[in-house]
C-alpha cells in the first residue's frame, strides 16, 4: 500500500515538475515583465483645469471597467533605453457588462502640457519619465484615469506578431514610403528603405505588419492615418490571439522577452485573458481619432495644436 | 535492501519519464495558429484533394509554384519572385521580381527559367544614395497581341527628389522597349498608392483606382479607360470599395472583391458589356477573399482565402453551380387519371416538394499552405 502510494505520488510530482519546466520560461518573462508599476507623479495644478468632476456613483454598463494605455516606441539604437519617443498612444478602455471596447488614438505630434513641467509632443512624455510621465501627462491632459499600461518596442510587436503566426488584415489602399526608418535590421538606424504594402485582403507577418502601421511619409493624413492602421492591427492581433491555447504562451512569452512592460500583474493577466476572448463582437469595438478639428497643425516644430474644447467633451464621452 | 535500491531507481526511471512526458504533451497542445505554413511542394494534396482543371500559377513566400492535376511544381526559388500572369497564347508567363528597393518584370518559361527582363527599375549607381530614385513594377500584364506590357508604375524617378508622395499610375510599355518608350494611361490620385492590376479588356483597360471617398477614407474603386491620358469613368461605387477586377474567359462578367471600406473582403461578379458594368452580385460574404480567377473552362472561379480564422491563405473554387445554377427540371404535370371520365370531386393532387437548389459552397483545394494574397492567380487552360 505504501509502495502505491509512493508511486503515485512520485508520478503526480513529475508531471507536475514537466508542467513547471514547460511553463517556467513564460513565469519568468511574465515575473519580469507584468507588474512594472509606473511611478505616476502627482497631479499638476493643470489637471484640474482638465479633470472633469467625478461621477457620483458608477452606472452598472461602468461596473468591472478599467482603461489602458497601450504605447507604443522606437527601441532602436537611436535612442537611449527607456528615452524613447512613443510613436504610438491608444486609449484603450474595457466595458466587460456590456462587452464593448473603446480605442482612442492619441496624435503623437499633439503639443500638450507635459507632466514633467512645460510644453512639447506628448511622445515626448515617455522619454522625460518613462510610463509614469506618459500615464501622468494622459491623466492631466486628457481628465482620465489610466489604471494600467502596457509598453511594447519595435522588435516586441514585430515578434508578437510572428509568435502568433502572423495576422489577416484588408489595407485598404496600397501603403508606399520612398523613405522608411530603415532602424530596425539595417546597418545604421538612420538610413531609409522602399515599403510597398499593397492594397486588398493579406497575411502579414511581424515585419511587413509593422511597416504597415509605421509607414507615413504617403498618406496625407499623415499620423491620423498610421493611427487607423494601428487599431486595425491591434484588432487583427486581437483576432488571431483568440485561436491561441495556453500552451502557446511559453513560446510566446520567449518571443517577447525584453520587448514589452506593463503594470498589469499576473493575476489581472489571469482574469484578462477569457475576458478578451468573449469580446467576439467587431461592432462593439469603437475606434476614435482625433482628426481635425479637434487637432490641427501649426504648432511649434511642425506639432498639433489640440482643441481642447472639442476634444475634452468627446473623451469624456467614451472615458467618463 | 536491494529491493529498496531497486525501488529507488524504479522511481527515478518513472519520474523521468513522466515529467518529460507531461513537458512533451504540453508541447503538443499548441495550437496550429502559429504553425509554419508548409512549402506546396512538401504539403502533396490529399488523395481525395479536389483537382482543378488546367494549371494556376501563384506565388508563395517569394517563389512561383504551378498547380496541375491535384501537384505543386516549384519553378523559382524564394527570392521575391510574385504576380504571374500568362502570356495570351499561354507560351510564357509575366512574373514580378522584389527586392527591398525595387521590382522588376521578367519573361519566364512555364518551368520557370527567366528568358527576359522587361524593366530595369533599380536607381543608377551614382544615385543609389536616395532610396526614392528606385521603382517598383507591379501586376503586369500583356495585351491581346502580346506586344504591350501593362504595369502598375511608380517612375520616372529623379534622384534627391525627396517626393513622400508615392503613387502608382497604369503604365503601357512596347514589349522589350525601355520605359522612355512608355507611356501613363492614368493619373493616380494624390497619397492614395495610385492605380493598380490593370486588366486589358477589348477596347480599353479595367483597373483599380485608389482614391478618397465624401468622408475622406480612402477606397478602391473599379475604373475603365480607353484612351491615355483620358479620366475614364468609375465603374464601381467609392461605399463598395472594389478592387482585383479578372475578365472572364468568355469576356461578358467581372470577377472582384468588394470590402465596403471594412476589414471584409467579399467576392463579386457582375456583367460587363464592353463599357459598362451590370448591378454587383455577391458570392462570399463569410471569407475574407482574394484575387479571383476564372477557370478558362467556365467551370468556376479560384481565389485565395485563409484556410481558417486569422489563418495564411489557401486556394480556394466555387464551382459555377454556385452563382449561375442549372434551369430547375420541369415539374411534372398531373397525369389524367386511367379510367375515362371521373364525375365525382377531384382528387386533390399529392403536393410534390417544390425543388430546393442545392447550396453550393467554396471548396477547400489546400491546406496548411500560405499563398501571396496580393499576388493574381494566372490559370492556364
Amino acid at each position: 500500500m505504501t509502495t502505491i502510494t509512493l508511486v503515485a505520488l512520485a508520478i503526480a510530482l513529475a508531471a507536475v515538475a514537466g508542467g513547471f519546466a514547460y511553463f517556467l520560461p513564460a513565469a519568468a518573462t511574465a515575473l519580469q515583465e507584468t507588474g512594472v508599476a509606473a511611478n505616476v507623479p502627482s497631479p499638476s495644478p493643470l489637471s484640474t483645469l482638465f479633470s472633469p468632476s467625478p461621477s457620483p456613483s458608477l452606472s452598472p454598463i461602468s461596473q468591472g471597467a478599467f482603461t489602458v494605455l497601450l504605447l507604443g516606441s522606437d527601441d532602436d539604437s537611436k535612442f537611449s533605453p527607456d528615452h524613447v519617443l512613443t510613436q504610438s498612444m491608444i486609449l484603450v478602455r474595457v466595458l466587460p457588462a456590456t462587452k464593448e471596447v473603446v480605442m482612442l488614438s492619441i496624435p503623437r505630434d499633439l503639443y500638450v502640457p507635459l507632466s514633467t513641467g512645460g510644453y512639447g509632443k506628448i511622445d515626448g512624455a515617455y522619454s522625460y519619465g518613462s510610463a509614469g510621465a506618459a500615464i501622468a501627462t494622459v491623466q492631466q491632459d486628457f481628465g482620465v484615469h489610466v489604471d494600467d499600461y502596457i509598453w511594447v518596442g519595435l522588435l516586441g510587436l514585430i515578434k508578437v506578431i510572428d509568435a502568433i503566426g502572423g495576422i489577416d488584415v484588408v489595407t485598404s489602399n496600397p501603403v508606399m514610403d520612398d523613405y522608411y526608418p530603415s532602424d530596425i535590421y539595417g546597418n545604421s538606424p538612420y538610413d531609409y528603405q522602399r515599403v510597398a504594402v499593397l492594397a486588398g485582403p493579406q497575411h502579414l507577418d511581424g515585419i511587413h505588419a509593422m511597416e504597415y502601421v509605421r509607414s507615413r511619409h504617403s498618406d496625407l493624413q499623415s499620423d491620423y492615418g498610421r493611427s487607423k492602421r494601428q487599431q486595425q492591427v491591434l484588432q487583427a492581433i486581437r483576432a488571431k490571439a483568440k485561436q491561441l491555447s495556453p500552451s502557446d504562451v511559453p513560446a510566446l512569452a520567449t518571443a517577447i522577452g525584453g520587448e514589452l512592460k506593463t503594470s498589469i500583474g499576473l493575476d489581472k493577466v489571469a482574469r484578462l485573458v477569457p475576458l478578451a476572448a468573449s469580446f467576439d463582437n467587431p461592432d462593439a469595438i469603437h475606434q476614435v481619432l482625433l482628426l481635425p478639428p479637434y487637432a490641427r497643425s501649426g504648432a511649434p516644430g511642425g506639432s498639433l495644436t489640440p482643441n481642447w474644447g472639442l476634444i475634452l467633451p468627446l473623451v469624456h464621452q467614451y472615458f467618463p | 535492501m536491494i529491493s529498496k535500491f531497486l525501488l529507488a531507481v524504479g522511481l527515478a526511471i518513472l519520474m523521468a519519464v513522466t515529467g518529460v512526458s507531461s513537458y512533451v504533451y504540453l508541447g503538443t497542445r499548441q495550437s496550429k495558429a502559429a504553425a509554419p505554413i508548409q512549402k506546396p511542394t512538401a504539403a502533396t494534396p490529399r488523395a481525395q484533394a479536389f483537382t482543378l482543371p488546367g494549371t494556376i500559377y501563384l506565388a508563395q513566400a517569394g517563389a512561383l509554384y504551378s498547380f496541375s492535376a491535384g501537384r505543386f511544381h516549384q519553378l523559382t526559388p524564394e527570392v521575391g519572385w510574385t504576380q504571374p500572369a500568362l502570356y495570351p497564347d499561354g507560351s510564357h508567363l509575366l512574373a514580378v521580381k522584389r527586392s527591398g528597393f525595387f521590382s522588376d518584370v521578367f519573361v519566364l518559361t512555364p518551368y520557370g527559367g527567366v528568358t527576359a527582363q522587361l524593366t530595369n527599375n533599380a536607381a543608377s549607381p551614382r544615385n543609389a544614395w536616395d532610396t526614392g530614385a528606385n521603382a517598383w513594377s507591379f501586376y503586369p500584364r500583356l495585351s491581346a497581341d502580346q506586344g504591350t506590357l501593362w504595369m502598375s508604375y511608380d517612375g520616372p524617378k529623379y534622384a534627391g527628389a525627396g517626393y513622400f508622395d508615392v503613387d502608382m499610375a497604369v503604365w503601357a510599355v512596347p514589349v522589350g522597349a525601355p520605359i522612355r518608350n512608355g507611356r501613363a494611361w492614368t493619373t493616380a490620385n494624390n497619397y492614395t498608392g495610385g492605380d493598380m492590376q490593370p486588366v486589358p479588356v477589348p477596347g480599353g483597360i479595367i483597373y483599380t483606382k485608389y482614391t478618397y471617398d465624401q468622408n475622406g477614407n480612402r477606397t478602391g474603386q473599379l475604373w475603365f479607360t480607353n484612351r491615355a491620358g483620358s479620366a475614364g469613368r468609375a465603374l464601381t461605387s467609392t461605399d463598395a470599395s472594389c478592387a482585383q477586377p479578372s475578365i472572364s474567359p468568355d469576356g461578358g462578367s467581372l470577377a472582384m472583391i468588394c470590402t465596403y471600406q471594412k476589414q471584409v473582403s467579399y467576392l463579386t461578379i457582375a456583367s460587363w458589356n464592353g463599357s459598362g458594368l451590370g448591378g454587383l452580385r455577391t458570392l462570399i460574404t463569410d471569407q475574407l477573399v482574394a484575387q479571383p480567377a476564372w477557370a478558362p473552362d467556365g467551370s468556376g472561379i479560384a481565389f485565395l482565402a485563409p484556410g481558417g480564422p486569422a489563418a495564411p491563405f489557401q486556394l480556394w473554387f466555387l464551382p459555377k453551380n454556385a452563382y449561375n445554377p442549372p434551369p430547375p427540371s420541369p415539374v411534372p404535370t398531373p397525369s389524367p387519371t386511367p379510367g375515362g371520365p371521373h364525375n365525382g370531386a377531384l382528387p386533390s393532387p399529392t403536393p410534390s416538394p417544390a425543388p430546393v437548389a442545392p447550396v453550393i459552397k467554396p471548396i477547400q483545394v489546400t491546406r496548411n499552405l500560405g499563398f501571396d494574397a496580393t499576388s493574381p492567380l494566372a490559370w492556364l487552360g
